[in-house]
């Protein structure tokens, strides 16, 4: 229920209660009262009747006493003078007002009478019944009934000196007597004949007296108890009559109890609602608050505690903002830079690209470069200055910038709508030209340099995670090759839906030999013969055919699987390698080693075991290192290098030039061979600076006594300046596509091929084994080993 | 006839009865002694109790005389009034008597009787009445007083020169010549009149013990013996 009808309610039913217990408390007490009263009336007037009574008979007795003592009235009586005795007797009862008056002898016998029916002669039955008092007392009275009249007896001796006669006079109990008793007792009075439901009533002062609606209380004072003769009193007075005077003061607070209810009533509606309608407001409040509104303004003007609980509740409100305010800081903000954190940063982006879904969004995710030796070297609080200028200077111009987030520790991100022609590397190039200037800490200008991927969308992606994850790839690139900027191509990516999957199926390529070896001839481009060949990897996926590497690759160097497949690849070409070997046909091969499987520490004793169990002369295996994997750690890749080379291997740095290596690690590393990146050949014809580098790099290779491959020779042209340029060997489409052994056996027979040196000793098991102390070797090289 | 008037001054606060018995017993002897008939008087003594064996005084004897008529009397009596009282409470006389009744109170007092033997009234008066009130019928007449209701007396009329009235020890002596009698006993309690036919006095006197029912306080007089 609500509380505004509680309320009223609660007001209207204790006062009802409250008046219905006073009103009946006071009516019970007043039928209490009104029953005390009729009863103490009553008794008072029972008593008081009796004293009537009681003097009346004095009164009578005297009166009669007096008619005995007359002289004359005892000498009729001794002269037994009845006349004289009649009239004596008729005059002393008028004079006393007494209706009847008897002498009778003393034995009871009746000498005279008058106004009464007794006999002369007979017996006078009331006489006879008061001999013995009146013997003893003189007189006596009693109540007496003759002719259904009442009458109250007084006899009394006559002497003369001793008794000879009595004298009785009686006086009737009529309606005035009754009348007179009444008005002095305030008591209606009734007299009675008879008893046990024969009663006949002689006297009645009320005519109502025996109404049982009145409510009478009575008093029954017996007169006399002669047995059929039984004369009854009877005093009553009426309840309802008593009760009177309140009854009609309650029917007037009957009227004051409602109508004070109605008031109440009408005040406890107000009061309720006084008090529940700002509390109506104050919920109402409540419920924004709850919504993540904290702008309502709490006003009570009260000075009770609803205006009190309003100024909390404002009070609460503003904590509460400024709490999930200070959340959001927490949750959306970074603490170092003040920046967005991630959440907020896709979040943003999220709305943008709800909000506006047509436009061009790029996002770029930016990598600090070697930030961990700033803080190596300055410290981390000149480290953390340093993010926060560059914080600063990445949200200096909104208008270019949409938002600014920090990612990671060293790693920024930014999107920005671009203008319908607009172009991504514009803006990418504007935000790095802000960090182009040294940022100054405590004086010192320190340089940053910053890496960036680019992703744009609706081109690239549209869903936030996949635009920051394209991002991220693209910046993976740009640092794998050195670039300040990269943009997203799709072929970064392996098919999303099924990278998890990729990684079991990669495994079962390996184990249900699904992999496939394919073979690109490579050409010494002065003679134009067959000098060797690079071995590619090809997957015979069971419902996708022939995949190329550049489908599972890249994937394969994130997963770290590459060096499964690195190992698989190099048993498979030496072994292959080996049979061409002892068929007489030996065919130089070159495998790729990535950048992950140069951190593999086994990777030398595994290429050993394996050159011996398949006893391949190592000089017929060349391990093409690209370029990207000495920038990590260029120390650590010159130690594998090393080692390799001492297993009599050819070295050969792939990708050359496309890379940030440094040009003293060339001088210090034992490679046999360059190859010039694709990229450089592709622009030879067409750039002059493209050829002036060429050039430059064939000749800075021959002067260090490395020879010099070329790769992606698509056009005549190209061939011929490279020839030109004396660039030892070369490969692309030009001379051949990618074969499997089958397609490249039949391209190589009517090729002339280029000498291997048969004399080269066979190879070194000592020298192997001295590589290491590790005795697992001899495991690895036991005739009948597991090879890699 | 000698009349002997006994006057019996007494002190008005003592009880009458123990002067009046001396005093009865001197009328008795004098009254006797007067007697013209000189006859052989033998005494008869009378002791008469009640119930319980206690002393009944004030009870009148009556000797009648079988033999012979007495002869008859004339003599007065007194009967005062004193302390509202008749003084004495009961008193026997022979028919003939004129009995007096001198008022000694202070206040007045009307003398009455409605008694058949002698009914009369002294209408209210102090002193001595002029009249003195003759009775000439044998039987009780019961005295009383107009205005105080217990003023009550007995007067006992007999035809007979033989009665006495007890003492308050209950004896009584009475000397009557020999002959037959009829005795009668009368009390103002006695429950029923006591009379005996006959009884003889000889020479040597008669002891008689009487044992009277006498009722305690009774209103009513008690029948006078015929």
């Amino acid at each position: 229920m609500r509380l505004r009808t509680r309320i009223a309610i609660t007001f209207v039913l204790l006062l009802a209660a409250v008046m219905a217990t006073a009103l009946s408390i006071v009516s019970i007490a007043n039928h209490n009262n009104a029953a005390r009263e009729v009863n103490r009336q009553l008794d008072v007037g029972a008593s008081v009747f009796r004293r009537l009574i009681e003097t009346n008979r004095r009164q009578l007795t005297q009166a009669a006493q007096a008619v005995a003592q007359d002289f004359g009235f005892r000498e009729a009586i001794a002269a037994h003078d009845t006349d004289t005795i009649v009239s004596a007797l008729q005059n002393s009862g008028s004079r006393i007002g007494a209706a009847m008056v008897v002498l009778t002898s003393l034995d009871g016998r009746v000498i005279a009478a008058s106004g009464s029916t007794a006999k002369t002669g007979r017996a006078f039955l009331p006489v006879k019944t008061l001999l013995a008092d009146t013997r003893n007392a003189d007189s006596a009275s009693t109540i007496f009934v003759e002719g259904g009249r009442i009458f109250e007896l007084v006899m009394t001796s006559v002497r003369g000196p001793l008794p000879i006669a009595y004298v009785a006079m009686g006086f009737e109990l009529d309606a005035a007597a009754a009348q007179e008793l009444a008005s002095v007792t305030g008591l209606d009075v009734t007299l009675s004949i008879g008893r046990g439901g024969r009663e006949s009533y002689i006297v009645q002062t009320s005519a109502h007296a025996h109404d049982p609606q009145r409510e009478t209380n009575e008093r029954k004072i017996s007169l006399s108890e002669i047995p059929g003769a039984e004369v009854t009193a009877t005093l009553s007075r009426s309840l309802k009559e008593a009760r009177a005077p309140f009854d009609r003061l309650a029917n007037v607070l009957y009227a004051v109890a409602a109508a004070s209810l109605l008031a109440t009533s009408l005040a406890a509606v107000w009061l309720a609602r006084n008090i529940t309608r700002p509390l109506q407001n104050l919920i109402a409040a409540v419920d924004r608050i709850r919504a993540g509104r904290y702008d309502t303004v709490l006003k009570i003007e009260r000075q009770d505690e609803l205006g009190t609980l309003a100024e909390g509740m404002q009070l609460m409100q503003s904590a509460v903002d400024s709490r999930d305010q200070a959340i959001r800081q927490l949750a959306y903000r970074d603490s170092l830079t003040g920046l967005m954190n991630r959440t907020a940063f896709a979040d943003s982006l999220r709305q943008i690209l709800a909000d506006e879904p047509r436009t061009t969004v790029a996002v770029a995710v930016i990598n600090i470069d070697r930030f961990r030796r700033i803080n190596e070297c300055l410290g981390y609080s000149v480290g953390d200055e340093v993010l926060r200028e560059i914080g600063h200077r990445l949200t200096a111009a909104p208008n270019i910038v949409g938002a600014v987030a920090r990612l990671a520790a060293d790693q920024f991100a930014a999107f920005a709508c671009l203008a319908p022609r607009g172009s991504d590397a514009d803006w990418a190039s504007s935000l790095l030209m802000r960090l182009s200037e040294p940022i100054r800490v405590q004086t010192r200008p320190i340089d940053v340099t910053a890496t960036m991927g680019i992703v744009v969308s609706p081109n690239d992606a549209a869903d936030v995670d996949e635009l920051l994850r394209c991002a991220e790839l693209a910046l993976s690139r740009a640092r794998r090759v050195k670039r300040s900027v990269d943009f997203y191509e799709s072929s970064l990516k392996p098919a999303t839906s099924d990278q998890l999957s990729l990684l079991g199926e990669l495994q079962a390529a390996v184990d249900q030999d699904q992999l496939r070896l394919a073979f690109q001839p490579k050409i010494d481009l002065a003679s134009s013969r067959v000098a060797g060949a690079e071995v590619l990897l090809r997957w015979q996926h069971p419902t996708r055919g022939l995949l190329s590497p550049g489908t599972f690759i890249p994937f394969a160097e994130q997963t770290g699987f590459i060096r499964r497949l690195t190992r698989w690849t190099l048993n498979a070409a030496i072994a292959r390698a080996a049979l061409w070997w002892r068929s007489g046909n030996p065919l130089p091969l070159s495998v790729n080693i990535s950048a992950d499987d140069l951190a593999d520490p086994t990777l030398d004793q595994r290429i050993a075991a394996a050159l011996v169990q398949h006893e391949l002369p190592p000089a017929l295996l060349t391990l093409e290192v690209t370029e990207s994997g000495f920038i990590d750690d260029p120390e650590g890749a010159l130690r594998v290098l090393q080692s390799l080379s001492l297993l009599r291997v050819r070295l050969s740095i792939d990708d050359f030039g496309t890379g940030y290596s440094s040009l003293s690690y060339l001088a210090r590393m034992p490679v046999d061979e360059i190859k010039i990146d694709r990229s450089f050949i592709d622009g030879l014809k067409t750039d002059s600076d493209f050829v002036a580098i060429v050039r430059a790099t064939i000749e800075m290779s021959h002067s260090l006594g490395l020879t010099v491959a070329a790769e992606g020779i698509e056009t005549h042209v190209a061939a011929n300046i490279l020839q030109q340029m004396k660039c030892d060997t070369g490969q692309g489409y030009l001379y051949g596509r990618p074969m499997l052994v089958e397609d490249l056996q039949r391209w190589l027979a009517g090729r002339d091929r280029m000498p291997v040196d048969k004399t080269r000793r066979q190879f070194d098991v000592e020298g192997a084994l001295s590589l290491t102390d590790d005795t697992n070797i001899l495991h690895l090289i036991r005739p009948g080993g597991g090879g890699i | 006839m000698i009349g002997v008037r006994f006057s019996i001054a007494n002190d008005a606060l003592s009880g009458g009865n123990r002067a009046r018995a001396p005093a009865v017993f001197a009328l008795m002897f004098g009254i006797l002694s007067s007697v013209a008939l000189r006859v052989e008087a033998a005494p008869v003594e009378f002791q008469l109790t009640d119930t319980h064996g206690g002393a009944v005084a004030d009870a009148v004897v009556i000797l009648d005389p079988l033999d012979a008529d007495p002869p008859p009397s004339h003599s007065n009596a007194v009967i005062d009034q004193v302390n509202k009282a008749f003084v004495p409470h009961v008193s026997v006389v022979r028919t003939g008597t004129s009995i007096s009744f001198p008022n000694s109170d202070n206040i007045r007092h009307q003398v009455y009787s409605f008694s058949p033997a002698k009914t009369f009234t002294i209408k209210l008066y102090a002193g001595s009445p002029k009249e003195t009130i003759a009775v000439e019928k044998s039987g009780l007449i019961v005295l009383g007083c107009n205005i105080h209701d217990s003023m009550v007396g007995f007067l006992a009329v007999v035809n007979t020169p033989y009665f006495g009235k007890s003492t308050p020890e209950g004896m009584l002596r009475i000397d009557a010549p020999n002959g037959r009698y009829r005795l009668r006993v009368w009390h103002e309690r006695l429950a029923q009149p006591f009379a005996a036919e006959s009884i003889s006095i000889d020479a040597a006197g008669l002891r008689l013990p009487l044992k009277l029912n006498i009722l305690a306080g009774s209103a009513v007089p008690a029948a006078w013996p015929e």
